[in-house]
């Protein structure tokens, strides 16, 4: 996540590669636990996570949009 | 921004180290994004190895006959839900640069008896398919492990016809940046 854009970037990036009809048609937060059914995240990082990140942002330390563009 | 943490050769590194040795299994993950219904039928060895982060599938417009290319296919699970739609006819094209990765799928192709699921080495910032060649995109949480996404996204729209569609899946943050010691993780340039 670390490579991860803000959608506002995201959606930017659609459109200067020439996208059209860019829709963002779902937002789901990704929180800690979630980050934990992946074994891309190690116990370390799971655990430098736990104890850096704000805890009301644990539930929230990213979403995951699903975005439909068109090529114009 | 957490872009400029790293160049871009130790990104591609880090996250071409990660998902090689990726060490466990994440049927859960298949399982939280997929009714048991979309998965009847997915062989075990791309359920055990999901890492997808969302169900784009549900938006993409996918119709019999198309050509699909599945940007970052990883163990194939997309691959193999995309095939169905396309029907015999159609075709899905499954890009990883993993030879791991496009192993997996291409087992798991086989074990579902599809044989319209073409493997394809190769990055996604040079996406190796002529203009003009695809219908639809689709990609399931990979954009973000580009240090290139702006190459990605001028790829994907070269490949597509027009009129194509892409539809992904993928992580986005909020403008508050996480704390550096998580975003300098090698672990996290990959998760």
């Amino acid at each position: 996540m670390s490579g991860a854009l803000t959608e506002r970037d995201f959606v930017q990036k659609l459109e200067r590669a020439g996208f059209v009809e860019i829709e963002v048609l779902e937002r789901t937060p990704m929180g800690i636990d979630d980050c934990a059914l992946y074994p891309l995240f190690t116990e370390e990082l799971l655990a430098i996570m736990r104890d850096l990140i704000p805890r009301d942002r644990l539930n929230r330390i990213a979403v995951c949009a699903i975005i439909r563009a068109r090529r114009g | 921004m957490s872009r400029d943490l790293l160049h871009q050769d130790e990104i591609r590194a880090l996250v071409r180290e990660a998902y090689r040795s990726v060490d466990g299994e994440s049927r859960a993950v298949a399982e939280k994004l997929y009714s048991r219904e979309e998965l009847d039928g997915v062989p075990a060895i791309a359920l055990e190895h999901a890492l997808g982060v969302g169900n784009h599938l549900r938006y993409a417009r996918i119709n019999l006959g198309d050509t699909v290319l599945d940007l970052g296919c990883g163990s194939g699970i997309e691959s193999i839900l995309a095939s169905r739609r396309t029907g015999p006819s159609g075709r899905v094209i499954a890009l990883d640069f993993l030879p791991e990765m496009l192993e997996r799928t291409a087992q798991a192709a086989r074990e579902a008896g599809l044989d319209n699921i073409e493997t394809l080495d190769g990055e996604m910032e040079a996406i190796p398919l002529p203009d003009d060649s695809v219908d639809c995109l689709i990609s399931n949480g990979v954009v973000n492990l580009s240090p290139r996404k702006a190459r990605v996204l001028a790829e994907c729209a070269r490949v597509l016809r027009r009129d194509g569609e892409l539809c992904v899946a993928d992580l986005t943050v909020e403008d508050e940046e996480l704390p550096p010691e998580v975003l300098t993780h090698p672990a996290a340039w990959a998760g």
